[in-house]
């Protein structure tokens, strides 16, 4: 039926538009509370890390929370990086621990309250407007959890490093030209970086979800995930400015460091002790959060072999799915000195801000202290391998 | 509109433009596939290994091909394209993969074979027929396939005939194999492909146990339900030298004709280079065993 003025009195206008709102689902997504997609939760109503994917879901463009979520081709890695934590137990012991668990350890000269970093990830101004500077401030407000910054930011790293005081790390892409890496990593040595760690995987990935998005606007930052042209010139259409590396990398730009310095992507026992040989401070295993070669092993099921080749010579840092703490006692008992989380810190700051990285990262202090009372572990120094019944084929 | 080609980002989505453009009873024949062994294998990468230079290439009877990756026999292939084979070779010699045409051609060998510069081979039928096979052989055909059902009082007799290459397709036993090599043929095929069969073994569980009784002696080619260029990556770390691809293939006839043909292998072929250089593998003869680990499930 088509209106005209005479016929429609502001008695019957309202009318109607009350009636609209009355059926409308978003009035009832208000007043129901199981509804939850259609308001956004009050920080202290989620539980666990996996709680603030949906909230990040709902608050970001469909590219920046795409960019977060996923991984490489079909995408077997990034769910087989979850699906290795089904395939370990924890064994609970028969004792309490006379004290509350006590998770600090000292991890190259730093103390830290917990065994937990942020993996470096690129772009966070995607998320929020604070970008890496907002991720730092919930950072120091966690206990001072260490910050890796990615060498992708979206803010240089002096701003970055002014925004709190916890300690910071900095990620750095091999640059071929010697002369760029040591300018980056000079700039990142002077903002007070306490370790440097070199990316050495995702030399050729590539992301079908993105693929699929690149016909979308663009998500307006600084740093939107920006992406060559499809169909490189070479002879195999494969992006090729990553392929150059060599063992040789390491050597040469070993006298531009003066702090720790680690590889990050080992997958194998026989390149975890390729680390060593190269003089390397520690072994990084991660396979990107499932974003380096799909079909590629999830890291906890190469863990045990890369523990027992490092043999307790360097610490051992690991990522690629960690969403609880169990998770990281998980990790911990099969052989990481300590590990870091990459997606579960930008949902946080997606759906919160710096007050979201802080709250999403004390959930998994705190759960991580209730696994170890749980299981009778009263220090990271008594999780071992007999905390854990594995089932790996 | 339909869908440009590009728009594509792996061969399993060709499958759904192939739905589009198939009637239902030819679709059939085409669909899906059993990746269930794929999913069982995991990769050991490799770092920080060089892989600028990076060469898919090897030699096969003499004849240099681009990559590890053939298009598979596929009978009457007017079936999914007005343009047929005339289609896939052009698409085959686009992508400069070599192509496995059927002695049940659409289309006459003489009009296929001048349109790809790539390998072309000839599968024949039961009968074997050498003359058919000599003729082949004198239009630029560089192999023969025999594709499981035969005999071997077939195979012996086309082995007398001709000095070219025989490959025999459809072993899937060790024993088989070896009576392969006794009566002289130089290559084999693996594959579980038989006309109008119930889904049968997967080839990729029981190529390392064909790989092992072969020892090398001839190459070792394989298909069964390759859809990604990491699928390749496994058979090839396994024992084959190289894959026979035929239901992407066709998804890619049926829906964009040689276009199609050409983006399914390319699709293919970067994957596995990708694959490669994230692997620490620069070429092909660095793939062994120690690449990958199977898993029990």
């Amino acid at each position: 039926m088509r209106h005209t003025t005479q016929d429609l009195t502001r008695r019957a206008a309202a009318k109607a538009f009350a009636a609209f709102v009355a059926a409308s689902p978003l009035l009832r997504g208000q007043i129901d509370p199981q509804r939850g997609h259609d308001r956004v939760p009050k920080l202290d109503e989620l539980i666990s890390a996996l709680d603030f994917e949906a909230v990040a879901h709902a608050k970001l463009p469909r590219q920046a929370y795409n960019y977060t979520a996923y991984g490489t081709d079909g995408e077997f890695t990034l769910r087989r990086n979850r699906e290795a934590f089904d395939w370990v137990q924890l064994i609970p012991g028969a004792v309490s621990s006379p004290t509350p668990p006590q998770t600090g350890l000292e991890l190259f000269k730093t103390q830290l309250s917990a065994p937990l970093l942020i993996s470096p990830t690129a772009g966070h101004l995607m998320l929020h407007p604070g970008g890496e500077s907002a991720t730092h401030q919930g950072a120091t407000a966690a206990a001072n959890t260490p910050l890796l910054v990615s060498n992708n930011a979206s803010q240089p790293i002096d701003q970055i490093a002014a925004a709190a005081t916890g300690p910071l790390w900095f990620q750095l892409y091999p640059r071929e030209d010697l002369n760029a890496t040591r300018e980056i990593l000079d700039k990142a040595q002077a903002s007070g970086c306490r370790a440097i760690v070199v990316t050495i995987d995702q030399q050729a990935s590539e992301y079908e979800r993105e693929l699929h998005d690149r016909h979308l606007t663009p998500v307006s930052t600084r740093r939107a995930p920006a992406r060559a042209p499809l169909a490189p010139s070479n002879p195999y259409r494969i992006r090729d400015r990553r392929l150059w590396y060599t063992w040789k990398y390491f050597d040469q730009i070993r006298e531009m460091v003066k702090v720790p310095m680690l590889a990050k992507g080992i997958l194998t026992a026989e390149d975890a002790k390729l680390c060593l040989e190269h003089g390397l401070d520690g072994v990084y295993v991660s396979n990107h959060g499932g974003r380096s070669i799909d079909y590629g092993p999830s890291t906890l099921e190469v863990l045990p072999e890369i523990a027992d080749a490092v043999a307790g010579r360097v610490p051992v840092l690991f990522d690629s799915g960690i969403r609880r703490g169990s998770d990281i006692l998980k990790a911990l008992a099969l052989g990481a000195t300590a590990v870091c989380v990459g997606r579960v810190p930008r949902w946080g700051l997606a759906a919160y801000g710096p007050l979201g990285v802080q709250r999403v990262l004390e959930i998994l202090q705190a759960e991580l202290v209730q696994a170890m009372a749980a299981t009778g572990r009263p220090t990271l120094a008594s999780v071992n391998r007999s905390l854990v019944r594995t089932d790996f084929s | 509109m339909s869908t440009p080609i590009e728009e594509f980002v792996n061969t399993l989505e060709l499958e759904s433009a192939a739905r589009q453009k198939l009637a239902p009873d030819l679709y059939a024949l085409v669909a899906g596939g059993d990746r269930r062994a794929f999913e069982r294998i995991t990769f050991r990468p490799r770092m920080m290994v060089s892989t600028r230079e990076l060469d898919l290439s090897l030699d096969l009877f003499g004849q240099r091909h681009f990559a590890p990756i053939l298009i598979g026999p596929i009978a009457q292939q007017q079936r999914f394209h007005p343009a047929g084979e005339l289609a896939t070779a052009r698409g085959a010699s686009a992508a400069k993969a070599g192509f496995i045409v059927t002695s049940r051609s659409s289309s006459p060998l003489d009009q296929v074979a001048p349109l790809t510069n790539a390998p072309l081979w000839l599968q024949l039928d039961a009968t074997a027929d050498p003359d058919r096979a000599k003729q082949a052989l004198q239009l630029g055909v560089k192999a023969i396939c025999l594709s499981a059902p035969y005999n071997w009082a077939a195979v012996d007799r086309l082995r007398k005939a001709i000095d070219a290459p025989i490959l025999l397709k459809g072993i899937m036993t060790p024993e088989d194999a070896k009576s392969a090599l006794q009566h002289g043929v130089n290559g084999i095929i693996v594959s579980s492909y038989r006309e109008a069969s119930p889904p049968m073994a997967n080839s990729l569980d029981l190529l390392p146990a064909i790989a092992a009784e072969i020892g090398g002696k001839v190459p070792i080619l394989i298909d069964g339900s390759f859809r990604r260029g990491s699928d390749i990556l496994k058979a090839l770390a396994l024992g084959a030298r190289a894959v026979l691809v035929a239901r992407p293939v066709l998804w890619g006839l049926a829906s964009y004709g040689d276009r199609g043909v050409q983006q399914a292998i390319e699709m293919l072929q970067t994957e596995l280079a990708r694959d490669m250089a994230m692997c620490g593998l620069p070429s092909l003869q660095q793939i062994t065993p120690a690449c990958i680990k199977v898993h029990r499930r």
